[in-house]
């Protein structure tokens, strides 16, 4: 007999050599069940574009993703309000009646908005597709948008998100950096802050009106992950037909904003919810875009501050740089949008350090923009910046979004390859031009906190 | 709220319904409360959750009308008199502003009831 501990001894070893046996004539990665399919598969049904890659296996994702973010949002509150009437009552059921039914499939559906997009998504057992284009398609153009919805639950739900954003200083030095970069457009504020009077402008016949040129034919795409592709368009050219199609003039329709400029300035919140300084410049748009510098990707990688790797700070330079102050955390960040970015480099934490760490970063930036900067860490700043970009185009959250905006804005949905491409060919030097272009230009500095100890952007070292 | 009616019985017979109507109506005009400028829907009693949702879900206007008619019947009744012909409720007036509400929310709570006892056999 052979008992059970022998065994799991010696399974991984047997596992091993194996392995070891087949990658000495072909190099195998993981298996490929697991391994998601990449590309999309573009198709238009009943005139909604449709994108859905294949993925073996028993469940199944359907997102809808409609151009009605904050940028394009009539009046403050829109996009939150038609983020939060989804799967709300429809002329066919009512929102209890989705809800049990959701239930009762055993899936999952949830609506988020981004700056540029409301996404509504569905994720559901391989067999009950159909239920839930129907369900997306119901929602999209048969949502009734009653006024007691409005006030009993999309308002009460508002009010809490908005004091989790004030609660959050980060989210408020961010939201007020784009604020600043862009002032209208992507400048708009993610969700309206507790002292909007957004109210005033917010009504269910409003609402409706936007929601009915935001879910237009021409404004949606529909990403699938896992479904079969030919199933996926038929059901959705069967449940679109009646999805409405643009057309007519009313002040409540989408905005078509203005191409994004950057403008840059200086912003300062007092708050007592906690400290933060964000320190923000022209970055890089999404792939595929005019606005696609792949440099800044890497360079937000290189300046990095938030590590990997468990239990050791990293190779990043500001990691580096702000070992000494154990009560900051930095990081940097690239926000990709469809025509412009913004790179962002924020510090949280205790105030009176923050001064000086901000300091210390915008330092360690003059260094990178010098060219100060050891070839090997450059290298392993492409390596992280091509992780992040194909991680998230894989990932199922950010890698829908994604797709859906790629393809409603005529541009193709990810190329994963092409990405790739594009990262490996920075070079240091381009690295070094983009640092120094963030120097040279003008900065978008916010602080949120206690302003009394906070740094002005001058103090740090940038022209703003 | 509802209470046990014939009117489904009667409104689905036309003969019956036309040799009722001046009936019904002779009956209204008789109860009284269009000579103090009410309308059937302001008797609703208010003391149930039902009505008390349906109240919050008027629409401000409407709000505000109904505590107008009702603090006006309240003075015509404390000071003992009608009001004139002229701000009495005509019959035509006299709509359902609050009963749809309230059978909308009745029917939420029937179905939420339903949904509860639901026994799925697939």
């Amino acid at each position: 007999m052979l008992s059970r501990s022998t065994i799991s001894r010696n399974a991984p070893r047997a596992l091993q050599k194996q392995c070891s046996a087949a990658g000495a004539t072909s190099h195998r990665g993981m298996a490929s069940a697991a391994t998601p399919g990449l590309q999309y598969d573009v198709t238009e049904s009943a005139g909604v574009k449709v994108a859905n890659r294949e993925v073996t296996g028993p469940t199944g994702t359907l997102a809808l993703v409609a151009k009605a973010g904050t940028r394009y949002q009539p009046f403050p509150g829109f996009s939150d309000a038609l983020e939060q009437f989804a799967f709300k009552s429809t002329l066919k059921r009512s929102a209890l009646r989705i809800n049990r039914e959701v239930e009762l499939l055993g899936s999952e559906v949830s609506s988020t908005h981004s700056r540029e997009n409301v996404v509504l998504k569905a994720k559901f057992l391989a067999n009950d597709l159909p239920y839930f284009a129907e369900l997306l398609a119901e929602v999209a153009s048969q949502t009734k948008f009653s006024a007691h919805e409005l006030s009993e639950v999309v308002l009460k739900t508002l009010k809490y998100r908005q004091q989790a954003l004030a609660a959050n200083p980060e989210a408020v030095a961010i939201d007020a950096a784009h604020a600043v970069a862009f002032h209208r457009g992507l400048g708009e504020s993610i969700t309206p802050s507790v002292t909007t009077a957004f109210e005033k402008y917010l009504s269910a016949e409003a609402v409706a009106e936007f929601a009915q040129q935001a879910f237009a034919k021409s404004n949606i795409a529909i990403v699938g992950s896992g479904p079969n592709s030919a199933e996926v368009s038929k059901w959705v050219g069967q449940f679109f037909k009646e999805a409405p199609s643009a057309g007519g003039s009313s002040k409540y329709h989408p905005q078509q904003s203005a191409a994004s400029q950057y403008y840059g300035g200086e912003q300062r919140i007092s708050s007592k919810a906690g400290n933060a300084v964000v320190v923000a410049f022209p970055g890089s748009g999404a792939f595929g875009t005019s606005a696609y510098k792949p440099e800044a990707s890497v360079l937000a990688a290189l300046l990095g501050g938030e590590s990997t790797i468990k239990w050791t700070p990293g190779f990043s330079l500001l990691s580096q740089a702000t070992q000494g102050f154990s009560q900051v955390r930095a990081s940097t960040k690239n926000l990709a949008y469809s025509d412009a970015g913004l790179f962002t480099i924020s510090l949280t934490g205790k105030a009176e350090q923050i001064a000086s760490a901000g300091k210390s970063a915008v330092d360690t930036l003059k260094k990178a923009a010098a060219g100060e900067v050891a070839s090997e860490d450059v290298k392993k700043a492409v390596a992280l910046a091509k992780f992040r970009a194909l991680e998230s185009a894989q990932n199922l959250e950010t890698g829908l979004e994604a797709t859906g905006a790629a393809l409603i804005n005529g541009s193709k949905p990810y190329q994963i390859s092409e990405v790739a491409q594009s990262i490996d060919a920075v070079t240091e030097a381009q690295v070094k031009e983009v640092a120094k272009s963030f120097l040279s230009g003008k900065a978008s500095v916010t602080a949120v906190g206690d302003l009394f100890q906070l740094p002005y952007g001058q103090d740090l070292g940038l022209t703003v | 709220m509802s209470a046990p009616s014939l009117t489904s019985f009667i409104v689905k017979r036309p003969w019956l319904k036309r040799w009722m109507t001046p009936i019904a109506e002779w009956y209204t005009d008789a109860a009284g409360y269009r000579r103090l400028g009410l309308r059937a829907d302001d008797l609703i009693p208010e003391e149930s959750d039902v009505v008390q949702t349906a109240l919050k879900r008027l629409p401000p206007k409407e709000a505000y009308d109904r505590i107008f008619r009702i603090r006006r019947a309240f003075q015509c009744s404390v000071s003992h008199t009608l009001l004139p012909a002229a701000e009495q409720t005509k019959p035509q007036e006299d709509v359902e502003y609050l009963s749809p509400i309230i059978r909308a929310i009745e029917q939420e709570k029937k179905e939420r009831e339903d949904l509860d006892s639901l026994v799925v056999r697939r």
